[in-house]
């Protein structure tokens, strides 16, 4: 199967295939991100990295990410220059590889792609794992000038101009967490917050919807008709999508900066466990 | 509290491991978690097979009591079950295998940061701490039973 040629990004998504025939090319690097911490190490794509959200990406001491100067260290470790083209794939339907790809375009590297399917793809297709850990010669990544927190990254503050201001925000958790009728995800009951519900004026777009059964994100068409048609967004929009820690919404921004080609959409990784549990921050239930 | 003699042998090899090898250890486990699924023939006095909001796939938990009442488990997982979870399985169908069900209701969780390591215990990797879980509830559903049939034995013999 190939890409939607009418997706507004389609160079974002390579197919399985496509990274088959180009597992040895120079000037890319693979890159793995998962939610299950050991499953790189029970197999991965032949010559594949492996980028761990927590461990790498973010900095837990001030619940942020890494500053630049470990961001250009992360790159250079695994023989990554500004140049090379990251592919990212993982488990949960390219949840964690949406979100480290954003952690990438948040420190400005351009060159960025998701293999559409993910690793249960590449799997369901009897294509090989290894466990071999491959080591690449370190490269000299130039510290980046900066994070672009301000272009694609929305903080409790932005969420609620945006609410106060009737602008888009999407909720891309279950229906349930978005009524308020559970204070946690489906199956990670252990990692609840104080109160259920939603943003003021948020919209339910659950991150699902934008996925096939096979992982692979739905056409171009069957895109706009969720966001565009039943929703009522348009490019121009300035959109503010959130979750629960961020995960799931990159995976939407994904979707609407790079296969719709929405030009302003932020992604509030704070989302509802910051909301949830922070003092005055106002919520809506709905049942 | 001491933790049953098999499940202490495993805790203190763990000890002793640096956090790399900590990980290539549970990924050796996890290999053998299907060598902890139930074998062409075996029967069992209890069966819990299902899927849960507290697992990402089904669970199935099979238990059979040996003639001195000692518990042996088997433990079947969906493909989607993290890979911790399928270490903790062979750990524990190892570590508890022998011990009575009343030995294991009492078996403290505090071991699993022990053997897994504060690096891997986090946010998303919460469902190693599952498959104890329903060890235990196997264990007491068996025991309730158990203690049903001895009262209802009793009061047949009264009448």
């Amino acid at each position: 199967m190939s890409i939607d040629s009418n997706y507004a990004h389609p160079e974002a998504l390579v197919t399985t295939a496509w990274v088959a025939d180009h597992l040895k090319d120079d000037g890319i690097r693979i890159i793995e991100s998962n939610e299950d911490v050991l499953l790189y190490d029970m197999g991965h794509l032949p010559g594949a990295v492996h980028i761990d959200w927590q461990r790498d990406l973010q900095d837990h001491t001030i619940r942020d990410y890494i500053q630049p100067e470990a961001f250009a260290a992360l790159c250079a470790k695994n023989g990554i220059t500004p140049e090379t083209i990251c592919i990212f794939y993982g488990d949960k339907s390219n949840w964690w590889s949406c979100y480290a790809l954003w952690v990438f375009r948040l420190f400005g590297h351009e060159k960025v792609k998701i293999m559409d399917g993910g690793r249960d793809k590449w799997i369901a297709e009897g294509r090989p794992l290894t466990r071999e850990v491959p080591h690449y010669a370190a490269t000299t990544y130039p510290v980046p000038a900066g994070r672009r927190d301000k272009e694609i990254r929305a903080f409790y503050e932005d969420a609620l101009a945006q609410s106060k201001s009737a602008l888009p925000l999407i909720d891309v958790r279950s229906p349930g967490e978005y009524k308020g009728l559970v204070t946690h995800m489906p199956e990670y009951p252990q990692e609840g917050v104080l109160r259920g519900g939603h943003i003021p004026g948020a919209r339910s777009v659950p991150w699902k919807e934008a996925v096939n059964a096979d992982a692979t994100f739905k056409s171009a068409s069957e895109l706009r008709k969720i966001y565009q048609e039943n929703l009522g967004l348009t490019p121009g929009d300035a959109i503010v999508a959130y979750c629960r820690i961020g995960e799931r919404s990159s995976h939407t921004w994904f979707v609407l900066n790079y296969l719709l080609g929405f030009g302003n959409v932020r992604n509030y990784d704070g989302s509802w466990t910051e909301w949830g549990n922070r003092v005055g921050a106002p919520i809506e239930k709905s049942v | 509290m001491s933790y049953p003699p098999k499940l202490e042998a495993i805790i203190g090899l763990f000890s002793g491991l640096s956090d790399p090898e900590k990980r290539e250890t549970l990924i050796a486990y996890a290999d053998q978690a299907k060598s902890q699924e139930p074998k062409e023939g075996e029967s069992f006095d209890l069966e819990d097979i299902r899927k849960d909001e507290e697992c990402t796939d089904t669970v199935a938990v099979f238990l059979r009591l040996d003639a001195q009442g000692g518990a042996h488990f088997r433990v079947t997982l969906g493909p989607q079950v993290q890979t911790l979870t399928k270490a903790m399985s062979s750990i524990l169908c190892k570590g508890l295998d022998g011990i009575s069900p009343g030995e294991i209701l009492e078996i403290p969780a505090d071991f699993v940061p022990k053997i897994v390591g504060a690096e891997l215990v986090r946010v998303r990797s919460q469902t190693v701490y599952y498959l104890l879980t329903r060890m235990k509830g196997v264990a007491k559903v068996w025991l309730q039973r158990q203690r049903t049939a001895s009262h209802q034995q009793g009061e047949a013999s009264e009448a």
